[in-house]
């Protein structure tokens, strides 16, 4: 996300992390290239006019003390019940006339990009499916720990419904090189806000990728410490609707490291509010018509974030 | 005795019969109708 932000911004970027030593590496890394990345700490950052909340949930409560300090806020929280809270934050954000944006990560966040871009080619839109494959960083990877383990919400006929995770098993193809796997529901705060983003949808559902260990154990601590960083990861985005007066489905994926996406998302969305390109007040989450999308999905697929269509034969 | 034996056999037979389904049964292929193409951002 710095590195996103550090590309051609000339304005002062403050990172703050609770380890120091991740942060003082971040800075002299990008440092080198651009003289606007330093280390701040939590104190420093009241002075910062956007603060983009990366670390793992929850940040409802941070994002209020911004929000209070007049500091717009961008979250890249996976977690349902963080994003409900962030959401909630909406009258105040109003009030102190800043902007809020909820899940500007991978899933969600792209999940809302992809979805608008594609219904542009549609008459009518009622159903977006979204599958994730792999995790970014640990708090990541924890989360999809804890997704398989939850309950599933999902959009369905005019109801939310709730299911077990690790429930719904359905074989997903993502772009290559990621591939099919099986994808089962988890709790995930995709259908929340896309719902949010496309209040005209009928159904809508979240899956994230899972292997039979995964499964077995998602009900246990998570015992063996996640990965820095996950691999290959990908994203596929199911929608559904009518075209021409016929049933019409388009699916979109995105085959990249998860952190990768989310850094190019987060940072994107943070460059729009900071640039001035549109004046929101309020929470709001990608995908909803209020936000310049298609701006930021070009930005996101300019830093390198690759995007393929599926084609019928 | 017998019934160790019989538990011993049972196993083996179960485990042969899930390995003969584990390798030999079909796995997921490559599409075979479509395929994806990359997106290429116009401005």
């Amino acid at each position: 996300m710095a590195e996103t932000l550090a590309v051609d911004l000339q304005n002062q970027i403050l990172v703050h992390d609770s380890n120091k030593i991740v942060a003082n590496r971040l800075a002299s890394r990008l440092g080198k290239k651009r003289q606007v990345v330093s280390v701040a700490s939590r104190f420093d950052l009241n002075s910062a006019t956007i603060a983009v909340l990366a670390g793992p949930p929850p940040h409802s409560s941070l994002a209020r003390e911004f929000i209070e300090k007049n500091i717009s806020v961008v979250s890249v929280s996976d977690d349902v019940s963080d994003c409900t809270n962030l959401l909630a934050l909406d009258t105040l954000a109003k009030n102190h006339g800043v902007a809020l944006v909820v899940g500007a990560a991978s899933s969600p966040g792209m999940s809302g990009l992809l979805a608008r871009s594609m219904s542009k080619s549609f008459d009518a839109v009622d159903e977006v499916h979204v599958a994730l494959h792999g995790t970014g960083g640990p708090a990541c990877a924890r989360q999809h720990h804890r997704a398989l383990s939850g309950q599933s919400v999902g959009w369905h006929d005019g109801e939310w419904i709730r299911r077990p995770g690790g429930s719904g098993r359905e074989l997903c193809w993502f772009p290559e090189p990621v591939g099919a796997y099986d994808c089962y529901r988890g709790e995930l705060p995709d259908p929340l806000l896309i719902k949010k983003a496309f209040p005209e949808l009928e159904r809508v559902t979240a899956r994230v990728s899972a292997t039979r260990r995964d499964r077995v154990f998602a009900r246990l601590p998570q015992l063996i410490p996640p990965q820095a960083e996950g691999g290959m990861g990908g994203l596929r985005v199911e929608v559904r609707g009518f075209r021409d007066g016929q049933r019409w489905v388009e699916v979109i994926g995105v085959v990249e490291r998860v952190g990768q996406v989310a850094g190019a998302v987060s940072g994107c969305v943070a460059k729009i509010l900071h640039h001035g390109d549109v004046k929101l007040a309020g929470a709001t989450v990608l995908g909803d018509s209020a936000l310049p999308n298609e701006k930021i999905l070009h930005d996101v697929i300019d830093s390198g974030v690759q995007v393929h269509a599926f084609v019928r034969a | 005795m017998k019934v160790i034996r019989r538990v011993l056999l049972a196993l083996s037979v179960a485990s042969a019969v899930a390995g003969v389904l584990r390798f030999k049964g079909k796995g997921v292929g490559a599409i075979k109708q479509g395929g994806w193409r990359k997106i290429i951002d116009q401005k």
